[in-house]
C-alpha cells in the first residue's frame, strides 16, 4: 500500500544501481557471492572507487565490496541486503551455503512481498542477506531486490525521504494493532521473526495487572517504513540501541545504497538535497570507460550512506 | 478532597495510527504535535506507541491498542461504545463541518436538532476509522459569558 507520493513531477530514482557492503577481504567476497551465491565472477573494470571491487549482476546492477570492518551490525538489527534470485537456484545455493558452514534461516518479515519462502543467511563477513525468489531460470542471484538500513528516528527519516525528497511509502510496520498481535505471537514462540522486526520492551514503569515478575515487559513490533522504488524498495528499521553515527559532514562512506537516475535528474537532485541540509558530495564526474558516469553522495539524517548515480550510457534503463 | 478543575487531555484508542492521524488531522483539522515510539530512545524506555494531537486547545492522544477492541457494527453511527468524544464548533462553522464529512466520505447521522431549552443546538454523529463514536455540535450558549465559579469561602462547605 503506497500512502504518500509527494513531488511526483520530479525525476525520481527508478531502482538500485548497486550496493556497497563492507567485507574483511574483497577477493573472498567476490568468490563467495560469485560462486556460492551464483552471481558470476564478472568483476567490473574501472569501478570509480579504487578501494572497492564490484561484481556485475545479470540485472545490470552491481554488488560492490569494500575492505573494512566485518558487517556485524546486521546480525541483531533489521539491516540486510536482499537479492533477487530465480526459484530454480534455491536448492543449489542452500547446498553451497551449507558447504561453507552457513545456516539458512527461514524466519519472517512483515512486508507482504517477502512473506513467501523466506531465505536468510549471514555471509562470512557478518552481513545479513536475504534471497527473494521469483520464477525464472539461472544459477544464482540476479539482481538487488531491496535493501534495509536502520535509523534512530523513523519520523525524521520519513520527513526527509517522503516529505522532502518525494519517495512514496510502500509499507508500514508498527502502526497497526495487527502488528502488536503478531508481536505477542512472536513473544509466545508462535512466530519466528527476523531480527529488527520485534522487540521485547522493558517499560520504565510497571504495567498494572501484569504477571508477577513480568510487570515491565511487553512485546512490541519494531517500527519500520518501506520506501517504494519503481523496481525495489528501501526498508528503514528503528534502531533498537544507540550506535555511533558518522560525523554529520561525512557524505560518502560504506555501507552504501546506490540508486540509478538519469543525468538531468542527478543535477536536479543535487540542488534538492542541498536544500535539505544533509551532507552532500558531488556530482562527482567519474573517469570514462567505467560503468558509472557521475555520482552524488549523501547521508540521511540518521547517518546512512546513499548515492545517486548515472550509468555510463546516461540512462538507468535497467 | 481534591477538586479537579477541567479536562486536561484524553486518550482515544485506535487500531491504526496512520489512518487515525490522517482522519483527525485531514478531516477534523487537528494538528500533530508528537509521536512516541519512533525514536530509539523511546524504544529503550519501553514507551507505548501513540501520537499527540490538538484540536484548538483540546489535546488528545491517539493510542495504538495492543489487542483488537470490540467495535459495534459499522452501520451504527450514533452511540457510545463506553465513550463518545464530542467536539464543539461555533454555530457559523457547523455547516462547514457537515460539508467536510460529506466531502471526505465519512458517513454521519444528523444534523440532529436538540431541545430549545438545552445548551446544545445541533449535532452530527459519526465514527473515526477505528469505529470510535464522535460528535460535533454547536452550543446555543456560545455567546453567553458565564460568571466565574467562585471558590467556596470559609464555612461554605456547610
Amino acid at each position: 500500500m503506497t500512502d504518500a507520493s509527494a513531488g511526483t513531477d520530479e525525476p525520481r530514482p527508478e531502482g538500485f544501481s548497486h550496493l556497497v557492503i563492507e567485507v574483511a577481504d574483497t577477493d573472498r567476497a567476490i568468490e563467495f557471492y560469485g560462486v556460492a551465491l551464483g552471481a558470476g565472477t564478472a568483476v567490473l573494470n574501472a569501478w570509480p572507487r579504487a578501494d572497492e571491487a564490484a561484481l556485475a549482476l545479470a540485472s545490470g546492477q552491481a554488488l560492490a565490496f569494500r575492505a573494512g570492518d566485518d558487517g556485524g551490525i546486521g546480525k541483531e538489527s533489521g539491516v540486510h541486503q536482499a537479492y533477487a534470485c530465480p526459484a530454480e537456484a534455491r536448492a543449489g545455493i542452500a547446498d553451497r551455503l551449507r558447504a561453507c558452514g552457513i545456516d539458512v534461516a527461514t524466519y519472517h518479515e512483515d512486508r507482504p512481498p517477502e512473506a513467501v519462502d523466506p531465505f536468510y543467511f549471514t555471509d562470512p563477513f557478518g552481513n545479513r542477506a536475504q534471497l527473494v525468489f521469483s520464477p525464472g531460470e539461472g544459477a544464482g542471484i540476479s539482481g538487488i531486490d531491496h535493501a534495509a538500513v536502520e535509523a534512530s528516528d523513523i519520523e525524521w527519516e520519513e520527513e526527509f525521504f517522503v516529505e522532502q525528497l518525494g519517495f512514496p511509502v510502500d509499507h508500514r510496520v508498527g502502526w497497526n494493532t495487527a502488528d502488536y498481535v503478531r508481536a505477542r505471537a512472536w513473544a509466545e514462540g508462535k512466530e519466528d521473526m527476523a531480527p529488527g522486526t520485534r522487540r521485547m520492551d522493558h517499560r520504565y514503569r510497571d504495567i498494572p495487572g501484569a504477571e508477577p515478575g513480568r510487570g515491565r515487559e511487553v512485546a512490541r513490533p519494531n517500527m519500520q517504513i518501506f520506501l517504494g522504488l519503481e523496481r525495489g524498495a528501501i526498508g528503514i528499521f528503528l534502531a533498537t540501541r544507540h550506535r555511533q553515527e558518522p560525523a554529520p559532514e561525512t557524505a560518502r562512506g560504506t555501507p552504501r545504497t546506490a540508486l540509478a537516475i538519469d543525468r538531468a535528474g542527478l543535477d536536479r537532485w543535487a540542488a534538492k538535497l542541498a536544500a535539505t541540509g544533509v551532507a552532500v558530495e558531488g556530482p562527482v564526474e567519474h573517469a570514462p570507460g567505467g560503468p558509472l558516469a557521475a555520482s552524488l553522495y549523501f547521508r540521511d539524517p540518521c547517518g546512512n550512506f546513499f548515492e545517486l548515480c548515472t550509468p555510463e550510457n546516461g540512462s538507468p534503463g535497467r | 478532597m481534591a477538586e479537579v478543575e477541567s479536562i486536561s487531555h484524553s486518550g482515544i484508542c485506535v487500531h491504526d495510527l496512520k489512518e487515525a492521524e490522517d482522519f483527525y488531522c485531514k478531516v477534523l483539522g487537528a494538528t500533530l504535535h508528537s509521536r512516541v515510539n519512533f525514536k530509539t530512545q523511546d524504544a529503550l524506555r519501553g514507551r507505548s506507541i501513540h501520537a499527540t494531537l490538538a484540536l484548538d486547545d483540546y489535546v488528545f492522544a491517539i493510542m495504538l491498542t495492543e489487542d483488537w477492541m470490540e467495535v459495534p457494527e459499522r452501520g451504527q453511527l450514533r452511540g457510545a461504545n463506553r465513550t463518545r468524544h464530542s467536539f464543539c464548533v461555533p454555530r457559523a462553522r457547523f455547516p462547514e463541518i457537515v460539508k467536510l464529512l460529506e466531502v471526505n466520505g465519512v458517513p454521519f447521522e444528523g444534523p440532529v436538532t436538540h431541545p430549545d431549552q438545552g445548551p446544545f443546538g445541533e449535532s452530527v454523529y459519526f465514527r473515526d476509522p477505528t469505529g470510535n463514536f464522535l460528535e460535533v455540535l454547536w452550543r446555543r450558549d456560545e455567546d453567553v459569558t458565564y460568571n466565574t465559579v467562585q471558590p467556596l469561602g470559609h464555612g461554605g462547605g456547610g
